[in-house]
């Protein structure tokens, strides 16, 4: 006999759970759905909350300015839609928000951490701090340097959420760095389900108790994790957008504690986090300083390179990268300086290549450079974090320019020495005027690195 | 729809608005995009279109056809009313068939014009909610009347005008035009936003 009843599907909880979604988007078959409301396991919610004031129920936008109303020819009265969170498809007053509130999804409490590294001593006491933290659910920062290890110093406290039954979720507000990051932790948690999730990700099957998504991704869920960890939180857009922020805090379940791992926390959250909610790694896991940049004037470089000319002390400082086959980075502060100098520069040798937030072919050419395939690389700011080049050299052109804040000079300055047969390495900051950022980014590297080797 | 834009439509980024005797002396509407985003649209040769169709301009129909924003249909309200508002000849928006206009919430031609404060009639129905952009050329050159008049409309022995979004292979417009002549009009003209 054919059972005629209806049997929840288990990929409609496991895609479901945590998340607040378009109805008309589900992925799941309309009929499945439609049997789910009716027994009751979802929560519907309108789209845009009107009172006590316009609010977007899914990315919690409330700034008038981007609603719009129209006339509907769906609900044929007048809608209202926000534009905030528009690319993840429309939320107007007439669509309908769907949050699981059915039975949850299994999770297995046997996970496995393949990773046979060694921490150092400062690593170690920062993760087992971290660890204590989440042990008591207390928000956590994790202030350490560029190439201190940052990634690796997570791997115990997500074995350890993971084995509890935990829901771990890391959010960073960059693409790149959940491109990076997921490779490494698919390989270290061999058995574990790990979705990736940014702008653009392919269709993931199963239950992710592990998710590596980007900010802008947290809009589409609500109290989904129990421990939320922030990689890089100082990274545009995430120190600009208050929505963003907001996304983390609804993402999360109200007692699930936030761990911050950062190399350049911001005054605020250092006043936040101190004591046992804060752990400090001054020094590099392979225990050699930071390379502290240098400064050299190169005045009016802008009209120079406009008029197709390399400034001298930059072209000596390209040279020298060349003939002693040092991959090199060049950070220029405008996108149409990067278009400009590109041709003049290759010149010098015809390999080199440019990159910028819109090329597709970011990924490629910084590739290409790891393998040596390339001399160097131009860049606007969009490579000051998350990548890692043996024996890298950096210019920053323009070193005084607004862009370049004393937490982005000191991400640059954190691409050199990373690897420990390349400890140092050389970052000059070609500049026209000095400015307080510059200073403060030389004063902290310096200050870390007194510490670091003060202990 | 009627609320000033403090950032640009297209790239958020804040608008800086200079007031000038145009602005202040006649009735230019605001403006809604950035210089930049401006500067990606490329106008068009023929005098019966704007732009033409390039990168930037699929990324327009893209947010506001697929994704559904409204708002964009303020972006050409400047160059569309300059462009109509002689026109002394009816305009007829191409028509959206009911079913497509109810997923998509809105009627894009209609809203466009709208937006652009140029008063419009309506003549046409669309008969088959199939889109001709799912369609190859051959498809597209032999298919079966797509239009038909609205019930209880009369066509008067004159000028109308067809307005539509782009223009590939020309069907969708030779279509209306047919059925609007054979109803008895004078004489149909096309005007597009974009040329394909």
């Amino acid at each position: 006999m054919k059972y005629k009843g209806w049997l929840l599907p288990p990929a409609l909880r496991d895609f479901h759970e945590g998340r607040i979604w378009l109805r008309e988007h589900s992925p799941i078959a309309e009929q499945d759905l439609n049997q789910a409301i009716e027994r009751n396991y979802f929560n519907i919610i309108e789209g845009i909350q009107q009172t006590p004031h316009l609010k977007c129920n899914r990315c919690h936008n409330d700034n008038p300015q981007q609603f719009t109303t129209f006339d509907c020819s769906k609900c044929r009265q007048l809608c209202v839609y926000c534009r905030h969170c528009l690319a993840m498809g429309r939320v107007s007053s007439c669509t309908q928000l769907v949050v699981w509130r059915g039975p949850r999804a299994i999770r297995p409490t046997r996970h496995l951490l393949a990773w046979t590294g060694q921490f150092t001593e400062l690593q170690q006491q920062a993760t087992d701090e971290m660890l204590e933290s989440v042990k008591v659910k207390r928000s956590h920062l994790v202030h350490a340097v560029c190439g201190a290890g940052k990634t690796e110093l997570l791997f115990p406290v997500v074995h350890f959420a993971l084995q509890e039954g935990l829901r771990v979720c890391i959010a960073t507000p960059r693409t790149d760095v959940v491109l990076e990051l997921f490779p490494r932790f698919h390989k270290v948690f061999p058995r574990t389900t790990i979705h990736a999730l940014y702008g653009g990700a392919p269709q993931q099957q199963g239950y992710a108790q592990l998710i590596m998504a980007t900010t802008h991704q947290l809009y589409r869920f609500e109290q989904a994790f129990d421990v939320m960890i922030v990689d890089e939180a100082d990274a545009f857009p995430y120190i600009f957008d208050e929505t963003l922020k907001r996304a983390v805090h609804k993402a999360k379940t109200a007692e699930a504690p936030i761990l911050f791992v950062t190399a350049t926390p911001s005054q605020k959250l250092l006043n936040q986090y101190q004591n046992s909610s804060y752990s400090f790694i001054p020094k590099r896991y392979h225990n050699h300083p930071l390379p502290v940049p240098r400064y050299s004037s190169l005045w009016g470089y802008e009209k120079k390179l406009k008029k197709g000319v390399i400034p001298l002390k930059l072209k000596k400082w390209t040279e020298d990268r060349l003939t002693q086959k040092e991959p090199f980075l060049i950070f220029l502060p405008k996108v149409e300086l990067v278009d400009i100098a590109v041709s003049i520069f290759q010149a010098l040798h015809s390999d080199i290549l440019a990159v910028h937030a819109e090329d597709p072919e970011r990924k490629e050419k910084v590739l290409k450079l790891r393998n040596e395939e390339i001399p160097g690389l131009l860049t606007t700011t969009i490579l000051e974090r998350g990548i890692t080049i043996k024996n890298v050299q950096v210019a920053v052109v323009g070193a005084e320019s607004s862009i370049y804040t004393s937490s982005a000079l000191i991400q640059i300055a954190g691409r050199v020495g990373r690897n420990i047969a390349f400890a140092d390495g050389d970052v000059v900051f070609f500049h026209h005027g000095i400015t307080v950022e510059m200073d403060e980014a030389r004063a902290k590297i310096q200050y870390n690195n007194k510490i670091g080797f003060s202990l | 729809m009627n609320k000033k834009e403090t950032h640009c439509l297209l790239c958020a980024q804040l608008l800086q608005s200079e007031p000038s005797w145009k602005t202040l002396l006649t009735k230019q509407f605001p403006p809604c995009i950035c210089k930049k985003c401006a500067s990606r649209f490329e106008h068009a040769p023929s005098p019966t279109a704007l732009y033409q169709y390039n990168d930037a301009m699929k990324d327009y129909l893209h947010q506001y056809k697929f994704l559904q924003d409204v708002a964009l249909a303020k972006v050409f309200r400047q160059e569309l009313q300059d462009q109509f508002k002689h026109e002394k000849s009816p305009i007829i928006p191409i028509p959206m068939h009911p079913l497509k206009q109810k997923e998509r919430t809105f009627s894009h031609m209609e809203e466009l014009l709208k937006a652009a404060k140029i008063p419009y009639i309506q003549l046409l129905e669309k008969t088959t909610a199939e889109t001709q952009s799912s369609k190859n050329r051959e498809e597209r050159l032999q298919t079966a009347s797509l239009f038909q008049l609205l019930p209880s409309v009369t066509v008067a022995y004159k000028e109308y005008v067809l307005f539509d979004d782009i223009q590939t292979t020309g069907t969708t417009l030779r279509h209306a035009t047919e059925i609007l002549l054979q109803a008895g009009a004078k004489n149909v003209r096309s005007f597009t936003l974009i040329n394909g």
